[in-house]
């Protein structure tokens, strides 16, 4: 999963990247609006998270035309506790969850993972593909009840993977949502990932869920 | 009575004072009336026995004559409804007009005494049957001997008729002269007090929160139309001011949000697991930076908040300004020395002023450590004091980011910061400024900024000055 974290304040801007790492998402970070919409407008992001007060092209503004340039990704906004007026025009403008600084960090977290999970379809959260089971909120993953021990990158691919089940996902896509701006496209970190997934996942099982597409991607699937 | 409306109690008031007098009027127009009609019945009666008394004295108790002649004399005095008698010395009647043959009218004990002693006597009588008479007895001597008592009679009816007449016409006219009044004094009353009413309901709504609500100030420029005029002024400043709180509380609470954010913010991710001794120490000391940005706030907010309240206590000495300018000098060196900013001392004039050396210190620390927190590496800070007129100029010129010239008052408000400032150094409190034009007001000075952006910013302050010190 990949956010974009469009904040001025630097010191903001930066625990708030470092929560999110934490928590195996891939975050860019912009600490102005111009630079902000662009960024929506060229990367497939999965959550942005919006200061409204920013300098140069305000919040509301950057919003409004990141939403008429077909900009998808849920948006969080954050806002001071008193602008009621400036919750509801962000709001207005094609937020879909808003939070007031200070905030607790944890509630962002839990903010985030819940607008994911909306857009990602699943109700409850929890994915499964057949007999794996990979919880969100606590970021475990079991394999037929067992606990798989998993790095935070490994947990992001497999969380992307477990979200898109049954999709050919391509390299570059796989690239746009597990990992952020400093990612080299030209290098193999992509099929290594894989087969350390495949090592924790796959290995000794009778079927296995994790598929290489010959020529485009990846795919989770369950065999019949 | 207290809790009646102003309009009742002027209309009360007005009413009990217009009866009282009502009252008295009435009872005076009675008296007077009584009075003068009892005159002229006495003068009547007078003039009576008069022309009576002297046709006796003719004719020489010729007592039948009496009518005729006087009819023939005096033929109005037949018609006045008058009566005749004549006593003898003992009281008894020997005489009397034929219209009061049937009655029998005694002298009374109080006229034969007065009579006896020769004076005349006035006398009004009622007897159980038949009308008021008024009465009239003159003695008629002969020397010192009495002979008869004459008595002139007439009826007190007419003029009691009259006088009942005019009490009854004051019994009605008086309440109903007094009911008009009271409406015409309720109608303008309430006309008077219209304006009023339009105050206290101009203060309601703004108490409701519309500020922009105002009295229509009536044409007059009487009590009220200067009442509604002092209410508008009033609000007006009303208004400004709780803007300018409100602008101001927001502000501050917009800034304080900032670092109560990244201290939260940064605690509670350090708090999420168990992190490394250097892990809490970066933590510590982010935390301790917004911990001191916060503090700073909160002082100068405090100053400038005292500064409002004129709680500041200035110490007005000379000041040797040069001096100052030369030790401020020696700090701005310090403060530019890390990212190589120099600071370089052009002209100093020796200048002494009148002024708080404390302030003055203040003013000059805050300008010059802005000119170097907005300067790029390597740039170069200038400093300047001249004397201009009767004037000290103090310039302090940098050739930073500057300012857009569209700012250049702004840059004075409190928490006013440009988005320049902001990117460039987040430590800025956007109150320095603030404080700095305070400073200069307080020593009579002003304060002007040429900029542009890129161009550098240049801030130069005059002061006026005490005398100049020549050596």
């Amino acid at each position: 999963m990949r956010i974009l974290v469009v904040e001025d304040e630097p010191k903001v801007a930066s625990f708030i990247r470092r929560a999110l790492e934490e928590e195996s998402y891939a975050v860019d970070v912009c600490a102005d609006g111009a630079s902000g919409l662009d960024w929506a407008q060229m990367v497939n992001y999965d959550l942005i998270i919006l200061d409204l007060m920013l300098p140069g092209l305000p919040g509301v503004e950057v919003l409004k035309r990141a939403r008429l340039a077909g900009v998808k990704a849920p948006v969080m906004i954050l806002t001071a506790r008193s602008e009621v007026d400036q919750r509801v025009k962000g709001l207005d403008a094609g937020a879909d969850d808003y939070l007031t600084k200070p905030f607790a960090i944890e509630e962002l977290l839990a903010r985030a993972r819940a607008l994911l999970r909306r857009a990602g379809g699943a109700p409850t959260g929890i994915l499964q593909v057949d007999d794996v089971v990979l919880n969100p909120v606590t970021r475990e993953v079991t394999r037929d009840g067992q606990r798989v021990e998993l790095t935070t990158k490994e947990y992001a691919f497999l969380e992307y993977l477990m979200r898109n089940t049954g999709r050919v996902l391509t390299r570059s896509m796989i690239a746009e949502h597990v990992w952020d701006l400093d990612f080299d496209t030209f290098t193999n970190v992509i099929d290594v990932y894989i087969s350390y997934l495949r090592n924790k996942i796959d290995k000794g099982r009778e079927h296995s869920l994790i598929h290489t597409i010959r020529g485009s991607g990846y795919m989770m699937r369950v065999d019949e | 009575m207290n809790n009646a409306s102003i309009r009742v109690r002027l209309t009360l008031w007005y009413g009990s004072a217009l009866a009282l007098i009502l009252l008295l009027f009435a009872v005076a127009l009675y008296l007077v009336m009584s009075r003068a009609l009892r005159e002229q019945v006495d003068a009547s009666l007078d003039e009576a026995s008069a022309v009576a008394i002297r046709t006796l004295g003719e004719h020489r108790f010729g007592p039948f004559l009496i009518f005729e002649d006087l009819s023939q004399d005096f033929p109005e005095i037949a018609l006045l409804d008058k009566f005749f008698q004549i006593f003898g010395p003992a009281g008894q009647v020997t005489i009397q007009s034929s219209h009061i043959q049937s009655r029998k009218i005694p002298l009374s004990q109080t006229a034969f005494r007065a009579a006896l002693e020769g004076r005349s006597t006035f006398e009004s009588v009622k007897f159980k049957k038949g009308v008021p008479l008024r009465l009239y007895s003159v003695p008629i001597r002969q020397g010192e001997q009495l002979v008869n008592i004459l008595r002139v009679g007439t009826s007190l009816q007419p003029t009691d008729r009259m006088l009942q007449r005019l009490l009854t016409g004051l019994y009605i006219a008086s309440p109903l002269a007094l009911l008009v009044s009271l409406l015409g004094g309720w109608f303008l009353a309430g006309r008077a007090l219209r304006p009023v009413h339009a105050i206290t309901q101009a203060a309601r709504r703004i108490a409701a929160g519309d500020w922009s609500q105002r009295i229509q100030i009536p044409h007059s420029n009487d009590e009220i139309g200067q009442l509604a005029s002092t209410f508008n002024d009033m609000i007006g400043r009303l208004e400004v001011s709780f803007k300018q709180i409100r602008q101001f509380s927001a502000d501050a609470s917009h800034e304080l949000r900032t670092p109560l954010t990244i201290t939260k913010g940064e605690t509670e991710l350090a708090l999420r697991r168990p992190r490394s001794a250097e892990d809490y120490r970066i933590v510590l000391e982010s935390n301790l930076e917004e911990i001191d940005r916060m503090s700073r706030i909160v002082d100068e907010l405090l100053f400038l908040s005292r500064a409002d309240l004129g709680e500041i206590k200035l110490k007005m000495l000379p000041v040797q300004l040069d001096d100052l300018v030369r030790e401020i000098h020696q700090q701005a060196v310090v403060l530019g020395k890390e990212r190589h900013i120099q600071t370089v001392l052009n002209m100093v004039d020796p200048v002494i002023i009148q002024g708080d050396d404390l302030r003055l210190r203040e003013l000059l620390l805050n300008l010059v450590d802005n000119a170097v927190k907005y300067s790029q590496e390597g740039q170069t800070v200038e400093l300047a004091l001249v004397v201009v007129g009767k004037q000290a100029k103090i310039v302090v010129q940098d050739h930073g980011i500057g300012i857009a010239s569209e700012n250049h008052t702004r840059v004075f408000d409190r928490f006013y910061r440009t988005d320049e400032a902001r990117v460039h150094a987040a430590k800025g409190t956007g109150l320095g400024l603030a404080i700095c034009k305070w400073i200069v007001d307080v020593h009579h000075g002003t304060i002007e900024l040429h900029s542009t952006v890129h161009g550098g910013s240049c801030f130069t302050v005059f002061l006026p000055m005490t005398s100049v010190n020549a050596s």
